[in-house]
């Protein structure tokens, strides 16, 4: 990771971590190859009758890029409308072959949990006791060299 | 009773976070008051365990970005006069009574405190005397952000482990883990107020330190440690085409990871021995 100024900015004092008591919806993002995961919390507020993320939240077991993305992705999913947080979870997958491994991975884990919130919300609209959903990250951490020797071994 | 715990966790990261402000002889001073904090603290978690409440180590978070020391001080002290107040609220009278007692002291200490100018979050990543790279100093910067909390994780980790144990051969473990990352969090934090990063380590979540499964937490802990230390030789060869002494500093905390490797596989055995599991 290059770090900059506005990096350091979030590392220092991330935005919106920790938990949120009495969520509306919650969802977990989770990478299978080392147990790393994030949860998103929402709270939903109604804009005429259209639910939009009023707060969101999150926790992390993860490293420091994990964090910096929680940050940054859930600044911008602050505000918008349910579809708005969908294109930007979209938006997010879709760049995550530009990043260096470690980072792609770290993001796919917040997109996905801001995702899994999202449909829980979602979900629970018609079944308040649906249960918290779950996605797995598909990206892996691991630098392409270091995969590459671990798999000649 | 658990307001009171959470009321003191805050205020001991706080005192322990002036502690990395200072340049002066405030410095250990504030260092030696986080300490009895962190004391206070698990007393009171202790008489939370006795009387069966269930608790956490939720908290808000702790803003500590000021100009001047003493704004913080000024924070702390309106902190502890507000624990002070809620002291009557512990069941254990004697405790609550030596915990205002010391509570007394520190806060005279603190109102005769000098001020003192804050440069510990001007991001200026820089250390004085030492020269970096750019790519040494983000490879630095990353991993004092990742360490602290790492440290900070331990602490809390293993304190509630030995809070939550009778075995008296694994809290001897535990305990000398959290000293070890005690010590390293002091480390880290010195150089992140020196670097101009200085950050209160976030909140730990819960399943992290609510341990099921001690096995699988020793096992996984020896494994986190190796990558501990790779992380730190990593960190020793960015570092050392620009400063040895940097180099030197964090070959020492590399070969450091291989005492908690040693406890860990200490309190593995014992573990495994006495409660016959594999």
């Amino acid at each position: 990771m290059t770090v900059d100024e506005q990096l350091v900015m979030h590392m220092m004092e991330p935005k919106n971590y920790g938990h949120m008591e009495s969520a509306d919806a919650f969802g977990f993002g989770k990478n299978p190859e080392n147990g790393e995961k994030v949860v998103i919390y929402l709270r939903i507020g109604k804009d005429e009758d259209e639910p939009y993320i009023q707060d969101i939240k999150f926790q992390a077991i993860g490293c420091t890029t994990t964090v910096v993305a929680g940050s940054m992705l859930t600044e911008e999913a602050k505000g918008l409308n349910l579809e708005g947080a969908k294109n930007l979870v979209n938006a997010t997958l879709q760049l995550l072959d530009k990043l260096p491994p470690e980072d792609a991975a770290c993001s796919e884990m917040v997109a996905l949990a801001i995702a899994a919130a999202v449909e829980t919300y979602e979900k629970r609209v018609d079944e308040p006791d649906y249960p918290a959903i779950t996605y797995k990250i598909k990206s892996t951490c691991t630098p392409k060299e270091e995969a590459d020797e671990s798999s000649n071994d | 009773m658990k307001a009171v715990m959470i009321k003191v966790h805050e205020v001991w990261l706080e005192t322990l976070m002036a502690g990395f402000m200072s340049h002066t002889h405030n410095k250990q001073t504030l260092f030696d008051f986080a300490d009895i904090m962190f004391r206070h603290f698990t007393w009171i978690e202790d008489l939370l365990i006795k009387s069966g409440e269930e608790y956490s180590y939720d908290r808000d978070n702790v803003p500590i970005k000021v100009e001047n020391l003493k704004v913080l001080l000024k924070d702390i002290d309106t902190r502890l006069s507000d624990i002070d107040l809620q002291l009557m609220s512990l069941e254990d009278k004697a405790l609550a009574s030596r915990i205002a007692s010391d509570i007394k002291y520190i806060r005279q200490v603190l109102d005769k405190m000098h001020d003192e100018t804050i440069t510990a979050f001007n991001m200026h990543r820089v250390m004085e005397g030492y020269s970096l790279s750019k790519e040494a100093t983000d490879a630095l910067t990353l991993f004092l952000f990742e360490e602290s909390y790492k440290e900070y994780e331990l602490i809390m980790i293993y304190n509630y482990l030995k809070a939550h144990s009778q075995d008296a051969y694994m809290n001897r473990i535990f305990q000398i883990l959290i000293d070890e990352s005690m010590f390293h969090l002091k480390c880290f934090g010195d150089m992140q107020a020196k670097m101009g990063i200085l950050a209160t380590p976030r909140v730990v979540m819960r399943e992290l330190y609510q341990v099921t499964d001690i096995v699988k937490f020793l096992k996984d802990g020896i494994d986190e440690e190796i990558l501990a230390k790779e992380e730190c030789k990593r960190l020793a060869e960015a570092v050392a085409k620009d400063n040895e002494d940097l180099a030197h500093f964090f070959d020492f905390i590399n070969n450091q990871e291989n005492y908690h490797i040693a406890l860990m596989e200490d309190a593995l055995n014992h573990y495994q021995e006495v409660n016959k599991v594999e």
